[in-house]
């Protein structure tokens, strides 16, 4: 059973690469990347406008959603995560077009509406994870850490971040790599970035402006999310990771 | 010491956990907390730490009341142990056995040694354990190290809830029978809970049988087994207490007490160590390898030899006199 679903796996991605040359051969054999090369400051300019969007509204998020969960999980403020959950929930609910509509009509045209925009948007799935993470930690272990004389502050840095921190990091990245595709929305309103060569193609019918502005995106967010999973890799304590791949063997 | 005076626990108001507890744990003593499910030990033994809070009347801890002492200071000076031996994933081995030292500051020298001496103590190599992480040990290893981390500030004062509880019986009787033999050596003040008749005879200084937040009797566990405060004592010892108080007898205590058999020799008699227990001895008895037993010490030197009436003659007479 084991043998065969290692083999499919293999055969899938076998393909899964044959596709991807296939396609890019195709895509440097037509030019597809022309602009790329044509105009490498428009191109430079756009991608650190795209990767400006992501990382200030990445870490803004981190920056409040990370404590936010740590303040409902503790046991006095329980009471108010629905509250805030409800809140942050209601930024991911509204679609993403509506969102950054909606931070223009308060900020105006310009790259901080998008960064706003994108922010609310990334929240969501951070604080999610990070509630999911610290309720994930072992009641009994907490039990023990208190009784063994842990002030509150010891027991959430030594015992329950490090627990929950595979799952806060997961958030980040289900975050951030979404943000990577929705940031090229920014160029609706105003704000830069590679969605300006993407919807120039579209319009213009232009597979080199639409491939110019679209694969370096798609390749972003896989950069991202390979650089959260080394992220987690280096973060995380060792016994945890360890603990993980023995489970799941 | 720990001495309960008139300790009351009542939730929302009119839930009574625990009512006017009284008792006292001797210096060195193990006191077992025992009864059904809800009747409130855990209660009790997490208000010694204070993880549970006290409605009504106090502990004193060595003369210190729990009240009004500093909650993570005094945590700092009782070992802990939990059934599930709540070990923290994240930290390995060495880290894990040395977090309250590690918080009181001892240097990183002292703490190799501490951790050295404690884990040779609980059976286990000190250099092969240190690096790992508990999702590597085994119950019963994971267990020791949970012994080991409470004793790792050498607190005088230990609080245990059902330690051995989540293990396979023959793991637990080892770890019991370790344990023993550490507390011997240490002889820490313990209070212990557990749910098991026969651990707590096996182990216990002293019983606490509590049924519905009451003491129902606080005694030896041969007065407990012989001389039953009262019907819920009878029933929850078991209708064979006769039998399980002869595991706190060893052959010995027989031999002392009454005169033993001259030596026959016949095809019918088997030797038996005086230290066993004479729980042991009658069911050798019962089991028809012999009818009778040859009672030796360690050199193997005969003393004379026990039948069952001998063994009936000794009961009667320690029942009465525990009366």
């Amino acid at each position: 059973m084991d043998r065969t679903n290692k083999t499919i796996a293999l055969i899938i991605k076998l393909i899964f690469w044959a596709l991807l040359i296939a396609f890019f051969v195709w895509a440097f054999a037509n030019n597809m990347f022309s602009k790329i090369w044509e105009q490498p400051d428009t191109f430079l300019r756009l991608l650190g406008e795209h990767i400006t969007i992501v990382l200030l509204s990445g870490a803004a998020a981190v920056l409040l959603a990370v404590p936010l969960g740590i303040f409902v999980t503790r046991p006095k403020f329980r009471k108010s995560e629905w509250l805030i959950v409800g809140i942050a929930n209601l930024g991911q609910t509204i679609p993403s077009l509506a969102v950054l509509a909606l931070a223009m009509g308060f900020l105006g045209i310009g790259i901080s509406a998008a960064v706003v925009a994108l922010f609310v948007y990334s929240l969501l799935p951070i604080l999610q994870n990070t509630i999911a993470g610290l309720d994930s930690v072992d009641d009994n272990m907490i039990d023990a850490a208190k009784g063994m004389g842990l002030t509150n502050a010891q027991i959430l840095w030594k015992i329950e971040l490090p627990n929950a921190l595979t799952s806060i990091i997961a958030g980040v990245r289900t975050a951030l790599v979404i943000n990577i595709g929705t940031a090229a929305l920014a160029y609706l309103i105003g704000a830069g970035g590679l969605g300006v060569w993407i919807f120039t193609g579209i319009r213009l019918f232009d597979n080199a402006f639409l491939m110019s502005g679209a694969v370096p995106v798609t390749l972003l967010a896989i950069v991202i999310d390979y650089l959260f999973k080394w992220l987690q890799f280096a973060l995380v304590p060792k016994g945890l990771r360890l603990a993980r791949k023995a489970q799941n063997s | 010491m720990i001495h309960f005076n008139d300790v009351t626990k009542v939730y929302n108001g009119n839930v009574k956990a625990i009512e006017n507890m009284n008792f006292t744990v001797e210096d060195g003593e193990l006191v077992i907390m025992l009864g059904p499910s809800g009747c409130g030990k855990t209660t009790l033994l997490r208000m010694v730490n204070q993880l549970e809070s006290i409605t009504d009347g106090d502990i004193m801890l060595n003369g210190k009341s729990v009240r009004h002492s500093n909650k993570i200071e005094m945590r700092r000076n009782i070992g802990y142990v939990i059934q599930s031996n709540g070990l923290f994933p994240n930290m390995n081995i060495e880290d894990n056995a040395m977090i309250v030292p590690n918080l009181l500051g001892w240097d990183r020298k002292k703490m190799r040694d501490r951790f050295n001496m404690l884990m040779e103590l609980v059976g286990l190599k000190p250099d092969e354990y240190r690096k790992r992480y508990p999702h590597e040990l085994s119950g019963g290893q994971q267990q020791r190290v949970g012994v080991a981390r409470a004793l790792a500030a050498d607190p005088p004062v230990m609080l245990m809830d059902e330690p051995f509880g989540a293990l396979d019986p023959i793991i637990r009787t080892h770890l019991q029978e370790e344990f023993l033999q550490i507390q011997k050596e240490l002889k820490k003040t313990i209070l212990f809970v557990s749910h098991d008749i026969d651990e707590a005879v096996k182990m216990a200084d002293k019983i606490a049988l509590l049924k519905g937040g009451k003491m129902m009797q606080y005694a030896e566990p041969a007065k407990m087994l012989n001389k039953p405060a009262n019907s819920f004592v009878a029933e929850f010892v078991g209708q064979d207490r006769v039998l399980k108080s002869m595991s706190l007898y060893t052959v010995r205590d027989l031999a002392n007490a009454l005169t033993l058999k001259p030596v026959m020799e016949s095809p019918d008699s088997q030797n038996i160590n005086e230290n066993l227990s004479l729980r042991v001895a009658i069911s050798k008895i019962l089991n028809q390898e012999a009818d009778q037993l040859i009672v030796e010490n360690d050199n193997g030197t005969r003393k004379g030899s026990i039948t069952l009436d001998l063994i009936e003659q000794f009961l009667h007479r320690e029942i009465k006199e525990s009366v």
